[in-house]
């Protein structure tokens, strides 16, 4: 808890100020990530969680700005790391703190690595572009490295190539290529996802281990809440596109506010219990075209509605000391007369 | 996808030192497809002896000679003379110098050009994928015989004849390519290695350069080797409907030209069978390289 304490006065490592992602669809902009603001610290794990559909991932591409061109766009808002706005800097501006101090390891280690390269080539890549440094240089880094994520043979696999390397192995490559230049901050989408559940936990453990020991931060999105216990420091809800919930991860496990976040940790199965069925949220998250205008963007499944739930829109309060709602339930989230 | 047979395994003891990549596979596939092979060993057989021709031969290939014109096939000239006196053998050596020079620079500027609009075209996207594929179709449009007849009638006697043909081949040849590459960079560009690549701070150029058009290495290799067999006809005939290769350099298009007289046509054999009975066979020998890389590269075939 110290350390805690500790990271709540220190300034921010990367703060998103009321960013807007839109994606194009036919002529018309629609909001897929919609008014979030949130601080990562340094040193710190922040877990992004939510369905699929919710926003998670185009946020941490609006972050890296990875957004398919010509069909995604940041409207407005801020991204600001390490005090310099990175909405405002061009391409060859961003492509000298991508993969050096901000780095990204995706959902799916069976495409992430060329096909045609050595996964030692790939390693290389990264430091190539970053340092100077010789190719005997490089390829005793890269050895390091892939040791460093706990591959048993790495002076072989660097000559190597993708075919040949489970998706573990591959998803170890990854990281590997994502702490080369031991960033400040490491993107997890969803590292986990496509990997089976003993190496889900390997690599989670991985990811912890390299998190403490390169002082960096990461924010991990998932939307597996076992994940989030163990590996978070604090905790954002995202429902389609806003934030819904943010607190530290005690405190929103043990004393959800959020009627959606009640339902998603309500959705986990239970070992100790005997169930015919497993309990889900019923409907899905609207789709971007049929989002509602107004109003709570879940009220609609939302077994606490109330008629001004469809005609408010909450918005994002402080309930207590570091734990924030946006729900009509609370006071804090109606908004003040004015102020949309 | 590695393909080790039973027999490799037994025998190599200790395991090569780099892995066989997708290039070592497809090497190994080629090599395995005798016709392939084959049609391989002639082309360089005759590129070979075609860019020997001054060491082959000592006949001189422009000088014309009235007392040896129209000469049956003998000891002293191989394949008989023509109609200019001129021994045909050395004649169709130079030619194929010639022939095999334009189709080699075109297929090499064609795949130039072609590779770097469509690569540029496909992994932008946007306004200039479509700025881009217009100018490709506009290429594709344009009526090339009229144009290179025109071309070659205006810079006629101004710039070596050759390097003109060359030139104004490639420029009118490439839209095919462009669209093929663009294709592939557009399918290939939706992996997620091509972000995950951007995501370490690759430039644009580099994504380019090393991450995609690798991948379409393949696709471009196999479409060079049918541009190049596409090239010599189109020279061959041009110069053959005489608005190719200046008449004084031999090619074998030109060769082809004094086939046009029915006289030479029905009764001197010798003096046109050469060129294209060549032409012919290096067109095959191409085509059939192009298939067995083709299928060398395709991971699913099993040959």
């Amino acid at each position: 808890m110290s350390t805690k304490k500790m990271l709540r006065n220190e300034a921010p490592l990367l703060e998103v100020k009321n960013l807007e992602t839109a994606f194009d669809i036919e002529g018309t902009d629609y909001n897929a990530v919609d008014n979030v603001s949130f601080q990562v610290k340094p040193r710190q794990i922040v877990g992004i969680v939510g369905e699929s559909g919710c926003g998670k991932s185009v946020m941490s591409l609006s972050i890296m700005k990875l957004l398919p061109k010509g069909i995604g766009k940041v409207k407005s808002g801020e991204i600001i790391f390490d005090g310099k706005n990175l909405e405002k800097m061009s391409e060859s501006q961003i492509n000298k703190i991508r993969g050096k101090d901000v780095s990204m390891i995706f959902q799916e280690p069976m495409t992430s690595l060329n096909p045609v390269f050595t996964i030692g080539y790939q390693l290389q890549e990264v430091l190539f572009n970053h340092m100077k440094i010789s190719k005997q240089e490089a390829r005793q880094k890269a050895i390091a490295l892939l040791k460093s994520v706990g591959i048993s043979r790495p002076e072989k696999l660097v000559d190597e190539y993708p075919h040949q390397l489970s998706g573990g192995m591959r998803q170890r490559v990854m990281i590997a290529i994502a702490i080369a230049c031991q960033p400040k901050l490491l993107i997890a989408d969803e590292p986990t996802t496509a990997l089976d559940v003993t190496v889900q936990a390997q690599i989670l453990e991985l990811l912890k281990e390299i998190q403490a020991v390169n002082d960096m931060s990461v924010i991990l999105i998932t939307h597996d809440l076992g994940v989030v216990a163990e590996m978070c420091d604090e905790v954002i809800v995202m429902y389609a596109g806003r934030i819904v919930e943010r607190a530290d991860v005690d405190t929103l496990f043990h004393n959800p506010k959020h009627p959606y976040t009640t339902l998603l940790l309500g959705a986990i199965p239970k070992m100790d219990e005997q169930e015919e069925r497993l309990s889900s949220i019923q409907g899905i998250v609207p789709s971007l075209t049929n989002m509602p205008k107004v109003g709570c963007r879940f009220a609609h499944r939302c077994p606490k509605a109330m008629p001004k739930c469809f005609t408010v829109t909450p918005v994002l309060g402080d309930i207590e000391q570091d734990h924030e709602v946006a729900c009509l339930l609370y006071e804090t989230s109606i908004p003040r007369e004015g102020v949309k | 996808m590695e393909i080790v047979t039973q027999k490799d395994t037994n025998i190599s003891a200790a395991p090569p030192k780099k892995s066989s990549s997708q290039w070592a596979i497809a090497r190994k596939k080629f090599l395995k497809n005798k016709l392939a092979l084959t049609s391989l060993i002639f082309l360089l057989f005759v590129a070979i002896i075609s860019f020997l021709a001054p060491y082959i031969t000592t006949a001189d290939i422009t000088r014309i000679n009235i007392g040896e014109m129209s000469l049956e096939p003998s000891s002293k000239h191989w394949l008989g003379t023509d109609k200019a006196g001129r021994d045909v053998f050395t004649r169709l050596l130079y030619g194929g110098r010639i022939s095999l020079l334009i189709g080699m620079s075109c297929t090499l500027f064609v795949i130039f050009l072609g590779t770097l609009i469509g690569s540029v075209a496909g992994y932008f996207g946007g306004t200039v994928d479509s700025l881009l594929m217009r100018f490709t179709d506009f290429i594709l449009n344009f009526p090339f015989l009229v144009f290179v007849i025109v071309l070659n009638a205006i810079l006629f006697g101004k710039v070596n004849g050759l390097w003109v043909l060359i030139g104004v081949i490639s420029l009118l040849s490439w839209g095919g390519i462009a669209r093929i590459v663009r294709s592939k960079i557009l399918a290939e560009k939706e992996n997620e290695y091509i972000i995950a690549a951007i995501s370490i701070g690759c430039s644009p150029a580099k994504i380019i350069v090393k991450h995609l058009l690798p991948n379409v290495l393949s696709t471009i290799i196999v479409q060079a080797t049918i541009t190049f067999a596409s090239m010599i006809v189109i020279e061959s005939a041009l110069s053959f409907l005489g608005f190719g290769v200046p008449q004084e350099i031999p090619s074998w298009g030109n060769m082809l030209d004094s086939a046009i007289e029915p006289d030479v046509l029905q009764f001197k054999l010798w003096i046109w069978m050469p060129p294209a009975i060549l032409i012919t066979i290096t067109i095959l020998s191409i085509n059939f390289i192009g298939e067995g890389l083709k299928d060398a590269f395709n991971p699913k075939s099993r040959r």
